[in-house]
Formats: C-alpha cells, structure tokens, sequence
C-alpha cells in the first residue's frame, strides 16, 4: 500500500489532489452509460429535444414496452438457459482437469495444458468459421446446445486456469488424509477439495457466465431468431426498422447489461482474484 | 497383528466396492481429464484441421464435406494480393497498437491513483470497472447513440454535425475511443493487483536513501511492477488483436473499409458471402498472427517462472 507521505498540510493536498482526478475519471467512465440510462426514462420527444433535457420527470413506459415484448422475454429466456448451462458444463468438465493438473504428473499433460493455452489466445471468429460448418453438418446450427458448446469449449482454458491456482494453493495432506481413510480419489476430490475451493469455482463461474452472457459473435452465427440470445437481439432491434425507437433501444441495452453488472459487482473480490490469479499465476 | 487385521479389513473395504469405482479410482486423472480432451479435440481440433484443408480447396456449403476441389496456394494468394485483406492487417495492427498503448498508460494512472490508501477507494474502483462488465454490444451501442449525427449529445455539445462513424477519418478513431473506454480498467485490475503484492521494502530503502518520489517510481516500483505489466500488455494485445463486436455495432467495417479489422473482414467474407475456403484461409492466417502472439506469451511466463 502506497501510503501519502509527508507533511500534514501536503498530505491533505496529495489526497484532495487523488480525489479530484478520480472523480474526474469517474464522470469521463461513467458518462456514456449514465447519459444512456438518461435517455431510456424519456419520452420520445425528450429524447429528440435540442438542446438536451438535463432535468425531467422521468417515465418507465419504455421499460414497460421492453418487457412486454415476447422476443425480448424470449431472448432473456435463452441467454438465461445457455448461460447457466455454459457454467454447470465448462466446471463440470473443467474443475476435474483442473485438479489433475494442479496435483499430478501424467503423461502428455503439460503438452494438454499448453494446448489449453494456445486455445485460449486464438481469436474466436478463427475458430469460429470450422466450427460452424462441424455444427451445421450435424445439424447442430441454430440450435442452443450449439451455443453451449461453444461457450463451454471456450471458457474451458479460462476454468481450467483458475481452478489449478486455487488446487494447487489446497494442502495436499487433506486428500492424503481422505485417501488413507479409504476414500476413493474422487471422493476425496468431490468431499473434500470442491468444498474447499468454493470461491474458485465461483470466480470461475463469474468468467463464464459473463463469456457467456456477453457474447456476440458466436450466437450470431450459430443460433436464429428463436433460439438468439439478448445481444444479438439487441444488434438486430439497432440495425431494424426500430432504430429510431431510442428509449426501447435503451431501455433494453440496460436491461441486458444490467444482470450482468450486478452479478459481478456482488462478487467483485471474486472477479479480481479470478482475473489476476489467471493472468498472473500462468 | 492389529495392523494385519486392520488390511483385512481395507481389503474387504475395497472388495465390496463396485468395481466402476475402483476402475474410476485406478484411472482417476485420465477420467479426470478425458472429458476437456474431448471437447477441445472435438470442438476444437478437429474442426481446425478440417478447415487448413478447407483454405487449400474451393468448396460450398451444398457439397460434401471432402468434395471440394484442391486448389493449392490460391485461396491464400486471393487474399493477399487483395487491398481490403491486406490493408485489414496494416488496420488491425495499428489499432492494436494505439488501443494497447493508451490502456496501459492510462490504466498505469489509474491503478497507482486507487492504490493510494484514502477512505473511498472502493467506491472509485467499483465506478471505474463498470465499463469493463458491460456487455461490449451495448456499450458499442451506447457510443453509437452519443454520437448520432443529428441527436447525438456530442454533436449536440459542439453545435456542429460531423458523422463520426460515417467518415473514413473519424470512424477508426471513434472505435479506438471505446475501446480503450471498455478495457482501461482491465489493465488497471491486473497492475492494481500487483501493487498491492509488491513488498514495501525496497521502496522504503529507496526513502532512505533519499530519492525522490519519482525516482522511486521509476527505478523501485516500476521494476519491480515489470511482470506484471508484461502480463497485461500481452492479454490485451491478443484480446484486441481479435476485436469485432464494437466494429460490427458501430461500423460494420465501413466507411470505405476503414474500420475493417480481420476479424470483421473473416466474418462478411464467411457469414455474409458465404465463401467457406476463402473465409478458412483468413482464418488460418489470422490464426497464425495470433499464434506469433501466443507464443512470445508463454516464452515470457516460462522464462519468469524460471526465474
């Protein structure tokens, strides 16, 4: 911790000189999304007016039209299920992997792990292309499952990453214990070692779901207008007829982001441990 | 004689198990293992080698998978001897370059201004990173909002009505500026991070000694910092090297193709054109760029793990 240094009187300048510029970088982040947030609780000739309305009575109707709408609730019902199954499979598969690298040595497994990292530095549309054309020869486009696979193939690295650090910082002596009272090494791992690695998981389970929650590319090819998730429906509401529906093109954009914000701001320790100890720990 | 009795009894322990357990159990780290193997070789690799193959041949999505006619070099030489392909590169670099530059720099700030122990700082943190979790598409779309020709508050600030996304001048500029409006913050988290775990030592030394607050900063601090800013500029560097969704909200690679980046140009040329061994080749090219990346990456992690 950088503590301010010097005499009182400096001190006290240093730190309102710190405030300042914080919460000048503060109104500059915030700005765009604030102003936007403005605008989808106004009405249609607010959100016209010139000059813009600083100050007025702000109106839910634009919320209300979202919510109402039945490819909006559709498309929150989808992200909803391919997001949740994206965690539950991605940890499911991933966390084992994990363990087995964090706590054994095995044949060809630093060649895997490397693999997992060279996956995870690929640009997605790179992987994209073939996977389209493997998911549409099995009849797998447009469907969500194709989408939960290609979450789960992606944020597979990513849980991989993180559960290893969070294993291997686990004393080994707690399995060993387990094992020598008979148990099994999957129940150890599964009654012992998951419980204990609770916050990795959810760090892990963070990633995920915003990969998931947030991504565009991927459900834009690989899903239609019954099975898209909010992003691609929010492109497709900008690109539409209804682009000039600025409180219902707001209003929706904060009702999509929102969740997600809100997940990650309860979790926020989580976020950072997760974010650094992936990038840091390698 | 306890002891025997006491094998016995694990032994019989194990005989009553059923034997998937005990199969489960002799072969834990592979069962530990298969299922990711599958899913990236699946997934992953197979598709992979199918579309190297694909970028040698001419095919169509109506053929069967292995009908299409070998055409050796030519998809890649399609490419390259093409002005909107190659100039994709010399714009994804560059745009690589100034979005990485100005997020290190400014997220360096922002990262020794919230490591400053005052009451709050939270509360900055929390406020700083929101750009960061927003879904991209809708912060994309936000900015496309502000700057609207006709109602954009910007335009609407400055009194005049420039098409910032319409003019091959602005566009990239425009882009740039949410970028590094979205990622500043991630740069700040990671260098956030290792401030926090730097010991204090060598700085209060450097006080002892008598250097000043900026010398400390430069020859204690920023040294010791070394990794992980070499950490954070190679994420970022791959993560925008692979930018589309802000190009696809907001330009669509246009004006005049002066926001095509790789990505954007490898999507109209696959999902919009529909020309799978053209789109594979781009692929395949992006791919190995960012394997040039990925490599130097982990040559880097190596050689500071060894030290």
């Amino acid at each position: 911790m950088a503590a301010v240094i010097g005499s009182p009187r400096m001190r006290k300048f240093e730190s309102a000189l710190v405030y300042i510029a914080l919460t000048v970088l503060v109104l500059i982040f915030l700005f765009p999304v604030v102003w936007v947030f403005g605008l989808s609780l106004k009405t249609r000739d607010q959100v016209f007016a010139s000059p813009p309305i600083y100050l007025w009575w702000p109106t839910f109707q634009n919320y209300a039209d979202v919510l109402t709408r039945s490819d909006f609730m559709s498309a929150f019902i989808n992200t909803m299920i391919v997001s949740t199954c994206a965690v539950a499979l991605s940890l499911g598969i991933g966390a084992p992997a994990a363990y087995a690298f964090a706590r054994f040595r095995f044949k060809g497994g630093s060649i895997l792990f490397f693999a997992l990292l060279v996956m995870r530095m690929l640009p997605p549309i790179a992987v994209l292309v073939p996977m389209y054309l493997l998911f549409n020869k099995l009849g797998l486009a447009t469907t969500r499952l194709s989408v939960v696979l290609a979450y789960t193939t992606f944020s597979l690295p990513l849980v991989v990453w993180i559960m290893r650090g969070y294993f291997e910082d686990l004393p080994v002596e707690l399995e060993e214990s387990a094992w020598i009272d008979g148990a099994s090494r999957f129940a150890a791992f599964r009654y012992i070692i998951v419980p204990l690695a609770r916050p990795g998981l959810v760090a892990a389970s963070i990633l995920t779901l915003q990969l998931a929650w947030n991504d565009f590319l991927f459900s834009a090819v690989l899903t239609n207008n019954a099975t898209q998730t909010l992003p691609v429906m929010m492109a497709a509401f900008n690109a539409g007829d209804s682009g000039m529906d600025w409180g219902g093109l707001t209003a929706s954009g904060m009702l999509v982001t929102l969740p997600v914000i809100l997940f990650s701001f309860v979790a926020q320790r989580h976020l950072v441990a997760g974010l650094s100890s992936g990038a840091v720990k390698g | 004689m306890r002891e025997g009795k006491h094998l016995e009894r694990m032994k019989a322990w194990h005989a009553s198990r059923p034997s998937i357990e005990r199969f489960l159990d002799r072969h834990f780290v592979h069962t530990a293992v298969l299922p990711t193997f599958l899913v990236m070789v699946c997934v992953f690799g197979l598709p992979l080698l199918f579309s190297f193959y694909l970028s040698f041949t001419g095919w169509g999505l109506d053929q069967p998978l292995f009908a299409g006619r070998f055409v050796g070099l030519a998809n890649y030489d399609d490419l390259l001897t093409n002005s909107v392909f190659t100039k994709a590169i010399y714009i994804t670099l560059g745009y690589t370059a100034a979005t990485v530059a100005a997020q290190m720099v400014l997220g360096l700030g922002i990262a020794l201004l919230l490591n400053v122990d005052l009451p709050g700082m939270r509360i900055f943190r929390t406020a700083l990173i929101v750009p960061m979790l927003m879904t991209p598409i809708v912060g994309a779309l936000c900015w496309k909002l502000l700057l609207d020709p006709s109602h954009g508050v910007v335009n609407q600030w400055i009194g005049d009505s420039v098409v910032w996304l319409g003019r091959p001048d602005t566009a990239i500029y425009a882009i740039w500026v949410v970028g590094v409006w979205q990622n500043t913050t991630y740069v700040t988290l990671i260098l956030l991070a290792g401030l926090r775990s730097l010991p204090s030592e060598p700085l209060e030394a450097a006080a002892i000694d008598g250097a000043n607050r900026l010398q400390a900063f430069w020859l204690v601090t920023l040294p010791m910092l070394r990794p992980y800013i070499l950490v954070a500029l190679l994420l970022r560097t791959i993560f925008e090297f692979r930018a589309f969704d802000n190009v696809y909200a907001m330009t669509g690679g246009g004006p005049a193709n002066s926001t095509m980046v790789l990505s954007m140009y490898t999507y109209l040329v696959t999902f919009v054109q529909f020309d799978f061994s053209i789109g594979a080749a781009a692929a395949w090219l992006m791919l190995l760029m960012s394997l040039v990346l990925c490599v130097v990456f982990i040559l880097v992690i190596r050689r500071r793990e060894a030290l």
